[in-house]
Order: C-alpha cells, then sequence, then structure tokens
C-alpha cells in the first residue's frame, strides 16, 4: 500500500454469538491523506482482518448507513477523514444508544418500527390519480418542511441524544423531525392521525432539548427545531382541547 | 401513548424564555448597574420615574408577567436537568418541588409588585 503516515485504529470488537465479552482490538494502518475512518476500516477488512463486521454502501454520505463512534462522537465514517484525527489512536465503536448486532454493526429494528410509528407519509382522504396532475406547492411551502425532509436514516442523532440512553421508550429525534416534516406539508392532512405517538410523554414532551441531535447531524435536518415546531403546534393543540365543551373532545 | 399535560408546563416555560430574554438583560443593566453607578442626584430622579412608571397597572402586569413566567422557566428547565442527571426515580416529587417554587414565586411577584 502507498501509505504515507501512519495511525492506530481501535476498534470495537463483539460477537454475542461466541458469548465472549467486548473488547477493543487495535490495527495500525498506514493511510493516504484523502483517506477516511471508512476507508481504513475497508483496508483492515480486506487486508487484515475480514472477520471485522460493519456496514457502509456509498462512500459519499447518502446512504446512512455507516454511522459510527468515533472517538465518542457519532460521525459518519465515510465524512471522517482520518488526518483530523492524527496523530490517533482513533477509536471506533458502534453507535451508542443501540444493541450491537456484531462488532460495530448496531440492530436497527428499534430504529425501523419508530418509523413507522409516526405513519411517515403523505395521508389525505381525496387521493388524486395523476391524470388529475400533482399538487403543486408555492416555494414557501416547500421551504416549510424541505430541511426536515433531507434525513438519511443515520441514526446518528439517536446516538447523540442524551434522553435516548435514559428513556428507551423515547421517539427519537430522527422520528419526530419525520413526523413534524409531514405535518409540515401543505399536501399532507393526517397530523390527526400522527398526533398520539408524536404528543406523548415518549414523543415531543420525551425531549428535553439538549440540541445534540442537530449538532451531529450530517444532512442538517434540524431534529431539534422541528420537535421545538411540533412542541408549539402541539401547546396549541392543548390549549384548543381545553377550551373546547368536553362533548366536542375527539 | 397518553395526550401530556406536558403540553401546559411547556408553554409557561416557552412563555417565560421569550419575555426573559426579551426584558430580563435590560431590567439587569439598568438595576444592576446604570442606576447604582449614576450620578446620586440623577440617580434619585430616575428612581423617582421608575416608581412612577411602576405604578401603572399596565407596567405591572407586565412585570409580574415576566417574573412569574420566568420562574415557570427555570422550573421547567431545573426539572428536566434533574430528570437528565438520572433522577427519573422521582418524576414526581421533582415536578412538586419545581412548580410549587414556580406557583410561590408567582404569587409572590403579584403580592410584591401590586404593592408598588
Amino acid at each position: 500500500m502507498a501509505g504515507e503516515k501512519r495511525i492506530t485504529l481501535e476498534i470495537f470488537r463483539y460477537n454475542p454469538e461466541d458469548g465472549g465479552e467486548p473488547f477493543f482490538q487495535s490495527y495500525e494502518v498506514e493511510y493516504l491523506n484523502h483517506w477516511v475512518v471508512l476507508d481504513a476500516i475497508n483496508w483492515i477488512k480486506d487486508e487484515i482482518d475480514g472477520t471485522i463486521a460493519h456496514r457502509w454502501t456509498c462512500r459519499m454520505g447518502v446512504c446512512g448507513s455507516c454511522g459510527m463512534m468515533v472517538n465518542g462522537e457519532p460521525k459518519l465514517s465515510c465524512h471522517s477523514l482520518l488526518r483530523d484525527y492524527a496523530p490517533g489512536p482513533v477509536r471506533v465503536e458502534p453507535l451508542q444508544h443501540f444493541p450491537v448486532e456484531k462488532d460495530l454493526m448496531i440492530d436497527k429494528s428499534g430504529f425501523m418500527e419508530r418509523l413507522a410509528e409516526v405513519k411517515p407519509y403523505i395521508i389525505r382522504d381525496d387521493v388524486n390519480d395523476t391524470g388529475n396532475g400533482e399538487y403543486l406547492q408555492t416555494p414557501a411551502q416547500i421551504a416549510a418542511y424541505h430541511e426536515h425532509s433531507m434525513c438519511i436514516n443515520c441514526m446518528l442523532c439517536y446516538a447523540g441524544c442524551p434522553v435516548m440512553s435514559l428513556e428507551p421508550a423515547f421517539l427519537g429525534p430522527a422520528a419526530l423531525a419525520l413526523g413534524q416534516r409531514y405535518n409540515l406539508d401543505s399536501r399532507d392532512k393526517g397530523q390527526a392521525e400522527r398526533v398520539d405517538a408524536m404528543s406523548g410523554d415518549e414523543g415531543l414532551w420525551g425531549c428535553t432539548f439538549v440540541g445534540e441531535c442537530s449538532v451531529v447531524c450530517p444532512k442538517h435536518v434540524d431534529p431539534a427545531g422541528a420537535i421545538q415546531k411540533g412542541k408549539i403546534a402541539a401547546a396549541k393543540q392543548w390549549y384548543a382541547n381545553f377550551i373546547k365543551p368536553k362533548g366536542a373532545k375527539k | 401513548m397518553s395526550r401530556s399535560n406536558e403540553a401546559f408546563w411547556w408553554s409557561l416555560f416557552a412563555a417565560g424564555g421569550v419575555l426573559g430574554a426579551l426584558f430580563i438583560p435590560v431590567l439587569v443593566l439598568l438595576t444592576g448597574f446604570w442606576l447604582p453607578t449614576a450620578d446620586p442626584v440623577e440617580a434619585a430622579e430616575h428612581y423617582t420615574h421608575l416608581v412612577e412608571l411602576l405604578g401603572r397597572w399596565p407596567v405591572k402586569i407586565l412585570l409580574i408577567a415576566v417574573i412569574g413566567l420566568s420562574c415557570f422557566m427555570c422550573a421547567h428547565r431545573i426539572r428536566h436537568t434533574l430528570m437528565d442527571l438520572g433522577l427519573r426515580g422521582h418524576a414526581r416529587a421533582i415536578s412538586l418541588a419545581c412548580y410549587g417554587a414556580a406557583i410561590l414565586g408567582a404569587l409572590a411577584s403579584v403580592l410584591l409588585v401590586a404593592r408598588i
């Protein structure tokens, strides 16, 4: 390999099937100036130790599958230049707040169930067929939800959110931002169908506004901002329900 | 999931945060720095003006809102910080203590400001 500099990666190893305890394994890597952490892990897997398990697909910050804890921070490993961690060592761990399947791979099933809870799709009774044309939106209507629609489901926000470690039932930043993304979409009429999931103690109100989700988000989705907008809408709804006569409440 | 009454406490927190951010720096600057460091004769005049101003009910109501809602803002933030620090087992006691103190603070602001 035509490496120029050397750095040590300390990689989290764990295989629940062999009954062993988790441990860190060190690998020394010669790297090129443009290498990212993912390049080093792929090189280690190809050249030194083929037993390492990790997820990756696109290598360009689009697929959201290579999220890991890099020196204790949630990062896309394809966006983390090794030279920024020189002289090392670089400690690489699976995303925190998730069960570990093997080594750097986490179990995503809880996250996928959370996404489904907020019904992340446009809901309305009068579905047009394509013959009637598209649902048109003004630039302002698109701007209302656009930044919250950029999520790549990388789960870094779940690893960054301290509430996730304290409240395992918390719906979490990405799911709440996604629900809010559809609530803010002028084409959507499904807010009432999301309110039970989103406005409960494990939903919007579980958030204590630490804001770390927005700090670690690689796509500037600003989940913390989406959650705050959701809280304003939910509070308005709470007061509306409060002043309505009892028979009129849903 | 039940629809949460957290909306009520959060709305007081949010209102206190907005009013506090707008008015408290000005109040601290006026009463903490400007008046104490002004010329004593001038300061006495300004003080008289301030007391006159606080004699008006719209100003009193605004001041009560700023102080009272700021109490709720602090209570809500302290409550969530304590929960984040791992005291979730005592959630009820923490809520009672925090919001109870805020209610007392808000009542005290009503009594004190009304007497000006």
